[in-house]
């Protein structure tokens, strides 16, 4: 491990800031502040690889945090935003469990993870820091999806999952190849599209969105 | 080397076959004779590898592999034994086919029928020499599955996929029994090559062991069809183009037998006694059940599969009598048995394939399997009508043909059973003696109808009035039969010396010495009994002309029958197959549970009747019983699962997160 990244101040405020802007997902009641908390965790995901190219000075990586600026940081909440306008959706967030339930069981899950990650690995601080907090986006990525009506906020649920598994890969391991990361950028940039089209879709058939009603395809 | 040579010039006919029949497939003629001649060649080749296998040693190939996955051949006697069997069957098949595939020229793809059946003979023929389990589950399942798309053929009739599914769904029932039998061995074998399986039984603990015997029961029993695991067959035989279900029924279901004697004699050892009474019994409710189903069928095909699952009956209670032998520490006698089986297994590929062959020819000719609508076929197929008159007589066990000696063997067998210790199994065995008799009565009066009803007599429909004679090569592969069935008949001394060979090694003790002379075979000890089909062939020969000479010159005078004051007599008052059956229909009633229905339509009043429709058919006792209980009872779990299934996008969710925590605990708590 080089000392410069992992062992920096820097690295690990970003990190917690991270979890706190999944936090701000978790606990908002606007969709619009939610997106927007997204659009600060990938500048932040965005910042760590650029540390990281940094200190390992290597290209690809350099190449790496510039697309999740790009495509994680611009492009997909412009999207959502578009989405959101279009379909005159309400804007606020409507959930299964209330927002403080939300907030306290999302603190469970992240010390569920803490603990996870002690027991599978005991080597140094940072990067087990590093690895609880992504297991614990993956945790509340999936939270956010159970407990969320709308079917944007799915979205919003499975891209803090990728931005965990991101955080994880590249903190570990220095990121994937980079033909493997650009195809999982292309993925998610894809995904979200047609995860976009299909809300629409969901909208023109049942004028609305809440995925709930949808239990009228289970014949 | 010689060996290696001709195995793999069998092997490498039968996919030369397979390849050109899906090179030429655009020309229907000349894909016949590509396809069915290479099979015939293959056969030829099987037919000496075999025999040389026989009269020499045990030939060995062995391809390096890794430990799980090692493709060898082993043949040994056995195996030789089976590679005959299928290649005499399959020699005869292929002939015949080459007549028989006109029928489908320009209907349906010939090439496709002729790759399936050259890779079918194939499997089969890996199927009884591979040498380690995992490779036998695979040609197991490429035989079951190149089988299944041989019965689908005609796919176009929807009885047909329906045969199809219940077969493919039976098979693979079969094949997770097989599966589960050979982890239990190999978990204490440690290797899954056959040779490392041979007296495990030693090894496993009794309670293994007996899980091993009934998952291999079970398995390879439902390949070989016996009750209640019979469903399949009528169904599936049926539905086959006649040239496969000859081979289906003739050869197929032959290599669970061949699994079952390696399995039980030499895999486990046969040394514990209820293993023996629980096949005894099994195999003689098959054939006895066998029999009376195929007594009750108007179908020739299923009439002859229900015929099957008899005959499957009779060689097992041969093999089982010889596994209470085994188990009571009686080697003679227990090759006595083993001899028995092995007989009746030929004999039955012989006469099976034989009728099947015949089966498919008045198909061929009048295109109905009815044999209700068959009738006077013998003056119009005289060759073909001969042909399974002697197949007729070899099921029915009539001397001097080869079915009667193997049944004699096996009655023999049971009755030897005197020489047990234990009455109680001295009398069950006599009993299962009692059953195959009233089998073999029944059996012929079954092929009383099947012969009489559609070879004598006038024709019943138009298509029976204009049959004609099947070509050449069809009566060429039912003629080879024939004269087989009539060659291990009359020379029955010779053919138990074989087996016997056969034997010795699996029981450790050979017989042929005590039962055989010449012309001549007998019980032990020392022919307690003897019989010679040669001699009574002899016999027939020569005193057949007799009451020919003797009664010529009497005075016969030809009228016609008298018509019970009828202006005369038409089809319409023929005895019908129905009627031939009703008296035993009545006397086993509370097995068939017969229904008869009239509908009668009346115009105005009730003196006026338009129309009747009268309706009889027997119950499928196993089918509304055993089975539809079976698959209501899934059904409705199946059912009960469907709460989970909510429709909901999170509650889908809040499964997968709810397994993933839970494998996260678990992680966590073993960490701590």
């Amino acid at each position: 491990m080089p000392g410069i990244m992992f062992g920096s101040e820097l690295m690990e405020s970003i990190i917690a800031l991270i979890m706190v802007s999944t936090f701000m997902v978790l606990g908002s009641k606007q969709l619009y502040t939610s997106v927007s908390a997204f659009q600060f965790q990938s500048l932040l995901l965005a910042c760590i690889a650029g540390i990281v190219a940094f200190s390992t000075g290597r290209i690809d990586i350099y190449i790496v945090a510039f697309l999740t600026l790009i495509i994680k940081a611009i492009l997909i909440p412009y999207l959502f935003v578009y989405v959101i306008k279009e379909l005159k959706v309400k804007r606020e967030v409507e959930l299964f469990i209330n927002i403080s339930p939300s907030l306290l069981i999302g603190g469970v899950l992240v010390v569920i993870s803490y603990y996870l990650v002690r027991s599978i690995s005991n080597n140094s601080q940072l990067s087990s820091y590093a690895l609880s907090t992504s297991m614990a986006m993956v945790l509340i990525g999936i939270f956010l999806m159970i407990t969320r009506k709308k079917a944007i906020s799915q979205m919003l649920g499975i891209l803090i999952m990728e931005n965990g598994l991101f955080l994880g890969a590249i903190s570990l391991t220095y990121g994937m190849p980079l033909l493997v990361e650009v195809g999982i950028f292309f993925d998610i940039l894809v995904g979200t599209l047609i995860m976009g089209v299909l809300i629409f879709r969901i909208n023109r058939t049942f004028e609305t969105i809440d995925t709930d009603r949808l239990t009228t395809l289970m014949e | 080397m010689a060996f290696t040579h001709l195995f793999l010039g069998l092997v490498f006919t039968y996919l030369i076959g397979a390849a050109l029949s899906l090179a030429l497939h655009r020309n229907d003629r000349s894909v016949t004779y590509a396809s069915f001649m290479s099979s015939f060649l293959a056969s030829v080749f099987g037919i000496i590898f075999s025999l040389s296998v026989m009269y020499g040693d045990t030939f060995v190939i062995n391809i390096p592999g890794s430990s799980i996955l090692q493709f060898g051949v082993s043949i040994d006697k056995l195996s030789a034994f089976f590679i005959l069997v299928i290649s005499i069957t399959s020699l005869a098949v292929s002939i015949y086919s080459i007549g028989y595939v006109t029928e489908y020229f320009g209907k349906k793809d010939v090439g496709y029928l002729g790759f399936l059946f050259n890779i079918f003979i194939l499997s089969m023929i890996l199927v009884v020499s591979v040498s380690n389990a995992v490779m036998f589950i695979i040609v197991w399942e490429l035989m079951s599955i190149i089988s299944y798309f041989l019965v689908i053929y005609e796919h176009e009739k929807s009885e047909t996929r329906k045969a199809g599914l219940i077969y493919i769904i039976m098979t693979h029932v079969g094949t997770g029994f097989i599966i589960l039998s050979f982890l239990v061995m190999a978990s204490v074998a440690g290797s899954f090559n056959f040779e490392s399986f041979k007296g495990i039984g030693g090894q496993l603990s009794p309670a293994f062991k007996d899980m091993a015997f009934l998952f291999a029961l079970i398995g390879f029993g439902t390949k070989a069809g016996i009750v209640p695991l019979h469903i399949w067959l009528p169904y599936a035989h049926p539905a086959a183009p006649s040239n496969v279900s000859a081979l289906m029924s003739g050869v197929m279901i032959k290599t669970a037998i061949y699994m079952m004697i390696r399995f039980f004699f030499e895999f486990l050892g046969v040394d514990t006694l209820w293993w023996g009474i629980l096949l005894l019994l099994v195999a003689s409710i098959s054939s006895l059940l066998g029999v009376m189903y195929a007594l009750m069928e108007h179908d020739i095909k299923r009439l002859l599969a229900y015929h099957s699952v008899e005959n499957i009956g009779i060689i097992l209670i041969g093999l089982s009598v010889s596994m209470i032998f085994m188990s009571a520490r009686q080697p003679e006698l227990a090759a006595f048995g083993l001899i028995a089986a092995l007989y009746h297994l030929i004999n039955h590929a012989m006469f099976k394939s034989l009728l099947f062959m015949g089966a498919g020819s008045i198909i061929f000719s009048t295109h109905t399997k009815d044999i209700e609508s068959l009738g006077g076929l013998i003056k119009k197929m005289p060759w073909t009508a001969f042909f399974f008159l002697i197949g007729s007589m070899s099921i029915s066990a009539l001397p001097p043909f080869n079915g009667f000696v193997s049944e004699w063997l096996t009655f023999h067998a049971q009755l030897l059973s005197t020489n047990l210790s234990i009455n109680l199994v001295t009398i069950l065995v006599l009993g299962s003696g009692a059953a195959l008799a009233l089998t073999s009565a029944l059996a012929a009066a079954c092929f009383v109808k099947a012969f009489g009803i559609s070879f004598l007599a006038l024709p019943r429909t138009v298509p029976a009035e204009n049959a004609k004679e099947v070509p050449n090569t069809m009566l060429a592969g039912m003629g080879i039969l024939s004269f087989m069935c009539i060659v291990f008949g009359i020379s029955a001394y010779y053919v138990v010396g074989i087996l016997d060979s056969l034997s010795e090694p699996i029981v450790g003790i050979g017989i042929a010495s005590n039962i055989t002379n010449v012309f001549t075979i007998g019980t032990i000890p020392s022919f307690a009994g003897s019989i010679s089909t040669t001699w009574i062939a002899l016999l027939l020969i020569l005193f057949m002309p007799l009451p020919i000479i003797l009664f010529r010159s009497s005075l016969t005078s030809k009228y016609e029958t008298w018509g019970c004051g009828q202006p005369r007599s038409t089809a319409r008052n023929e005895y019908t197959a129905t009627a031939f059956s009703k008296p035993i229909r009545k006397w086993l009633e509370n097995i068939y549970r017969p229904h008869r229905e009239i509908y009668t339509t009346y115009a105005n009043s009730h003196f006026f009747k338009t129309s009747f429709k009268f309706e009889s058919h027997i119950e499928d006792v196993f089918e509304q019983y055993l089975y539809n209980p079976f698959i209501e009872l899934t059904l409705a779990i199946s059912r009960s699962f469907r709460v989970i299934q909510t429709g909901s996008i999170h509650a889908y969710l809040a499964y997968i997160f709810a397994v993933l925590m839970i494998l996260l605990i678990s992680i966590i708590t073993g960490g701590i």
